[in-house]
C-alpha cells in the first residue's frame, strides 16, 4: 500500500499559552473522503490554517505522499496540491467567475498585464467542467446564489491541480452550513465526483452529513484528536458524545431549570409585523420568563425580524406592544431606552467594543446604575464591574483589561453583563449567543438564559442549531420565506424533534 | 443569579503590551528631549520671557488641536477647522466695532454652527468626514475672502472686548494661555468622570457595538464636529486679539501644526485612543519644535515641511495596524 496522500503527524500549536492543537495526527488516503468534526474551539480552524500555510505549527510535521513538506505561505500549500474551500466565501464579487477561478494563477491568460479573455475563460471552463458545473465563466459572481458561489470556490480550489503532478487534496471547511435541501444534494454529489479525481477533507459540525459522505471520521475535542470512527458502524449519538464529552443533552442545555410560563403576563406582543422583502404578517407573544425560539433557514426572515424588533431596521406595518404600550423604534437608541437588549451574532463587531476595557464594555449600554446625573461614580463603577466579573465568572486579569485579550466565551459574558447591568432590561434578543464559544462557555450561557427567565425577562432566541433552539425554548416559531409556518410548544418532556422543525423550515 | 453556577475552565491571558506602553510615553519623552536640546543651545530659554512667548504661540494651536481631537477620536477628521478659525477672525473684525463683546459671542456661535452643519451632513448623510470638510474648507475660505475683500481688516474700535486676552497676566504669564491649559485639563477630567465621557472613543473604536448598545452615534459625531467648530472660533478670537486684526487666511498656517499636535501627542488617527492631556503635550512639542528649529538656525519658512514630516512620522509610529484591515 502506498503512503497516504496527506499525513499530519503530532501537530502542536499554541497561541499565547493556550493550546489550540495538541499532538494531532491523521491521514488522508487516495480517493478518500475524510470527515473532521469537532465543536467550535476544538481546533479545526487552526488545523486548516496550518494546512493552508497561514499558521506554522510549533512542532510536528506534514507529509505529502510520504515526503515531509513545510508550508510557509498559502502559495506553497497550493503548490503542494492542497486546495481550500473556505467557510466564509472568499470570492471577489464584483468580477466574473473566470477571474475568480484564476485569481493569482492566471499564467498565460495575462499578457503584458492585460487579460486574454479567451484564454482566461477557456481555463476557467476547464476547471468548471471538472465538477460538471453549468455556471458560465463569464457570469458575474454577484449574480450567483450562495450555493453557486460555493461551486465556483470548488472549481477554484481544484485549480491547485495545475501546480502538481499528483491528484489534489481538497479541504472543504463547513461547506454545508448555509446550504439546504437540493443545494445540499448537489454538494454531496459533487463530493462523490471529487472522490474520483482527488482526496477530500470534509470539515463540519453536522454529524449526519459527515457520516453520510465520509469514508472515515476523525473527532477533535479541545485540540486533541480523540477518536477515529468508521461511519458504517458509528452513529450520530456516539459522535456527539465523543465530540462534546457528555452523555445527556438535557443536562447540557439545563432543561431541568426550565420553568413553566403558563399564566405569566405577556411582555411583548408582536402583531402583524411586516417588512418588505423580509417578512410579512408576523405575530407572536413573549411572556415574562419565556424563551421564544425562532427557527428558520437563511432567507426565512428571522434575522430581519429581530433587527426590526431592536430598531436597527424599520418595518412597514404591524404593531409591537411592550408591556401593553405600543412602541416603534427608528434606531436602537429608542429600543434600548424602552427595555430591549440585543446580543448580536457578530460579537467582535457589534457585541464588544474592541480595544476598550472590560469595565467600559459593561457600562456601554447603561451607566446610570453607577452614575449621579451625568457623573460616573468611579468607585461604585469599579465595584459593580468587579461584581459582574465574579458573578459571571468572567476570566479576566482585571476590570481594566482590554477586552480583545479575553477568550470568545468571556467576551460574550461581558456582553451579557452589559445588558444584565441595565435595570430597564425587559426583553433580550439573543442572536446566535453561543456562536464560536467553546463547550464550557456554552453551558455558562445556557445557565444565564435560565437565570434571566427566573427574573422575568423575556427572551427571543435565534440559536446556532436546532437542538439548541428546541432545548432552550418554551415555545418555538418556525419561519419560512418571511412567514410564520408553525408554532410548537416546547415544555420540558414535550419538546418537538429536530425533524419536526425541519419539515416546516424547507 | 447571585451565586456562581458556572463551569468554565480558567483561560486567563494577560500579556503586557510593551510596545503600546513605550509608544504611550514617547510623546512626553520627546518633549523632555526637545526642552533639553533647546536649553543647551539657549541657556536663557528657561527665563520667564521665553516661557511667555512659548505659551502665547501655543494657545491658538492647542485650541485648534483640542477641537480637532474630538473629531479624530471618533475616527474622522475636520479639514475645515483652520479655515473656520480664519473665517471667524474676519467676522470678528467686521462685527466687533458695532457689537463689542456681543460680536465675539456672535462669531463663536457662527463657527459652532459651521461645526454643527459639518457634523450633521457627515453623520446624517453618512459621507466621509474627509471629503465633507474638504468641501467646507473651500466654502468657508471662499466666504472669508469674499466678505473681507481678500484683505486683512484691522480691529481698532471695540478691541477692548478681546484686548484682555493679550493684556491680562498672572505671574507675568498670559492668563488666556493658562486658561486654555485649564480647558484641556477640564476636558481630560470630564472624559474620565462623565458617564458619557468615553463616547467619542467608543465611536472611534467600535461604532457598531455602541450603536447596538443603544448609544446615539449620530448625536455624538455631530457633537464632535460642533465642538471642533467652537474651538476653532475660540482660536480665532485669540489670533484676532494677538494680531489686532482679522484676516481670511490668518489661521490657515496653523492647520498642519494643530493636526500634528493631536497625532504627535498620541491620539490615534484611526480614532478611539487619545485625550486632552495628550493633545496638550502634543501642542507643547510642536511649539518647542518651532523654538528648537529657530534655535538651531532653521529658516521659519521650513516649518511647514517639518510639521508635514512630523504628522506622517507620528502616525507611522503609533498606528495600530492590527485594527486596520486594508489601507485605503
Amino acid at each position: 500500500m502506498s503512503a497516504p496522500v496527506l499525513q499530519v503527524k503530532n501537530l502542536t500549536k499554541s497561541f499565547k499559552g493556550v493550546v489550540a492543537l495538541n499532538d494531532v495526527s491523521f491521514e488522508v488516503r487516495r480517493h478518500e473522503v475524510v470527515g473532521l468534526i469537532g465543536e467550535n474551539g476544538a481546533g479545526k480552524s487552526t488545523l486548516l490554517k496550518i494546512l493552508s500555510g497561514i499558521y506554522q505549527p510549533d512542532s510536528g510535521e506534514i507529509l505529502r505522499n510520504g515526503k515531509k513538506i513545510v508550508f510557509r505561505t498559502v502559495k506553497e500549500s497550493a503548490a503542494a496540491g492542497i486546495g481550500m474551500v473556505h467557510q466564509e466565501q472568499s470570492l471577489v464579487t464584483s468580477v466574473t467567475v473566470a477571474e475568480n477561478i484564476l485569481l493569482g494563477a492566471e499564467g498565460d491568460a495575462v499578457v503584458g498585464g492585460i487579460y486574454n479573455w479567451k484564454v482566461l475563460n477557456r481555463k476557467a471552463q476547464k476547471q468548471l467542467d471538472k465538477i460538471g458545473s453549468p455556471i458560465s465563466p463569464t457570469a458575474g459572481v454577484e449574480d450567483l446564489t450562495f450555493a453557486q458561489r460555493q461551486m465556483v470556490e470548488l472549481a477554484k480550489a481544484l485549480g491547485v491541480e495545475e501546480y502538481t503532478a499528483d491528484e489534489p487534496v481538497i479541504v472543504l471547511d463547513e461547506p454545508s452550513s448555509v446550504l439546504e435541501g437540493d443545494e445540499l444534494e448537489v454538494l454531496f454529489a459533487q463530493i462523490d465526483r471529487l472522490r474520483q479525481i482527488a482526496s477530500v477533507v470534509f470539515v463540519s459540525h453536522r454529524l449526519d452529513e459527515v457520516l453520510r459522505v465520509s469514508d472515515r471520521v476523525y473527532i477533535l475535542k479541545d485540540g486533541v484528536c480523540v477518536a477515529e470512527r468508521n461511519p458504517e458502524t458509528a452513529d450520530t449519538d456516539e459522535l456527539h458524545r465523543l465530540m462534546v464529552g457528555r452523555e445527556s443533552s438535557a443536562e447540557f442545555y439545563r432543561e431541568g431549570d426550565q420553568k413553566s410560563v403558563v399564566g405569566a403576563d405577556v411582555l411583548l406582543k408582536v402583531d402583524g409585523l411586516s417588512r418588505q422583502k423580509a417578512f410579512s404578517d408576523v405575530s407572536f407573544d413573549v411572556r415574562k420568563g419565556e424563551v421564544v425560539g425562532i427557527a428558520g433557514v437563511l432567507g426565512s426572515g428571522r434575522e430581519e425580524l429581530t433587527r426590526v424588533l431592536f430598531g436597527a431596521e424599520g418595518c412597514d406595518s404591524g404593531t409591537i406592544l411592550l408591556d401593553g404600550t405600543s412602541v416603534r423604534f427608528s434606531s436602537p437608541v429608542g429600543a434600548v431606552a424602552a427595555g430591549f437588549g440585543y446580543i448580536p451574532a457578530e460579537r467582535r463587531i457589534e457585541g464588544i467594543a474592541q480595544s476598550m476595557s472590560v469595565q467600559e464594555n459593561i457600562f456601554l449600554a447603561d451607566s446610570r446604575p453607577v452614575s449621579v446625573g451625568p457623573f460616573m461614580m468611579v468607585n461604585k463603577a469599579r465595584q459593580v464591574a468587579d461584581e459582574w466579573i465574579s458573578r459571571l465568572r468572567i476570566r479576566t486579569p482585571s476590570r481594566n483589561t482590554n477586552i480583545n485579550n479575553l477568550s470568545g466565551g468571556n467576551q460574550q459574558k461581558v456582553v451579557l453583563a452589559k445588558w444584565l447591568n441595565s435595570p430597564r432590561l425587559k426583553v433580550l434578543i439573543l442572536d446566535h449567543p453561543t456562536r464560536g464559544l467553546d463547550v464550557g462557555a456554552k453551558e455558562d450561557v445556557y445557565t444565564f438564559i435560565r437565570a434571566l427567565c427566573d427574573q422575568g425577562i423575556g427572551i427571543v432566541l435565534l440559536a446556532d442549531t436546532l437542538e439548541e433552539t428546541i432545548a432552550l425554548s418554551h415555545s418555538i416559531i418556525v419561519m419560512r420565506d418571511g412567514e410564520i409556518q408553525r408554532r410548537f410548544d416546547a415544555a420540558p418532556g414535550q419538546k418537538p424533534l429536530p425533524v419536526d422543525l425541519v419539515e416546516q423550515m424547507v | 443569579m447571585t451565586q456562581t453556577l458556572l463551569t468554565s475552565s480558567p483561560r486567563v491571558i494577560e500579556q503586557i503590551d510593551w510596545k503600546g506602553r513605550a509608544v504611550s510615553i514617547l510623546p512626553l519623552a520627546v518633549l523632555v528631549v526637545l526642552v533639553l536640546i533647546v536649553t543647551s543651545q539657549q541657556p536663557n530659554f528657561v527665563g520667564i520671557a521665553s516661557v511667555r512667548g512659548l505659551l502665547e504661540s501655543m494657545a491658538p494651536i492647542l485650541l485648534l488641536a483640542l477641537g480637532q481631537m474630538f473629531v479624530i477620536l471618533t475616527g474622522g477628521i475636520d479639514l475645515s477647522f483652520a479655515v473656520t478659525a480664519s473665517f471667524g477672525t474676519v467676522l470678528l473684525a467686521l462685527w466687533i466695532p458695532e457689537l463689542g463683546a456681543l460680536g465675539v459671542l456672535a462669531m463663536l456661535a457662527t463657527t459652532t454652527l459651521i461645526g454643527l452643519i459639518n457634523g450633521f451632513v457627515i453623520a446624517k448623510a453618512q459621507i466621509p468626514s474627509f471629503i465633507a470638510t474638504l468641501g467646507a474648507l473651500g466654502l468657508y475660505s471662499g466666504l472669508g475672502l469674499a466678505i473681507s475683500g481678500a484683505s486683512t481688516i484691522r480691529i481698532s474700535t471695540g478691541y477692548e472686548a478681546i484686548g484682555w486676552i493679550t493684556d491680562l497676566r498672572v505671574a507675568q504669564l498670559p492668563l488666556s494661555a493658562l486658561l486654555v491649559i485649564v480647558v484641556a485639563i477640564v476636558i481630560s477630567v470630564a472624559m474620565r468622570v462623565l458617564a458619557s465621557g468615553k463616547s467619542f472613543h467608543a465611536i472611534g473604536l467600535a461604532e457598531k457595538a455602541l450603536l447596538m448598545s443603544g448609544g446615539s452615534t449620530v448625536r455624538i459625531r455631530i457633537l464632535a464636529f460642533t465642538l471642533c467648530g467652537l474651538f476653532s472660533g475660540l482660536a480665532g478670537v485669540m489670533l484676532a486679539a494677538s494680531q489686532r486684526s482679522g484676516g481670511p487666511t490668518l489661521a490657515d498656517s496653523l492647520q498642519l501644526p494643530a493636526i500634528a499636535a493631536v497625532v504627535i501627542g498620541g491620539t490615534a488617527i484611526t480614532g478611539g485612543v487619545g485625550g486632552a492631556i495628550k493633545t496638550l503635550i502634543g501642542a507643547l512639542i510642536i511649539v518647542m519644535l518651532r523654538v528648537g528649529l529657530s534655535a538651531v538656525g532653521v529658516d521659519p519658512s521650513f516649518e511647514q515641511i517639518v510639521y508635514g514630516v512630523v504628522i506622517i512620522a507620528a502616525v507611522v509610529l503609533t498606528i495600530d495596524r492590527s485594527r486596520i484591515g486594508v489601507v485605503k
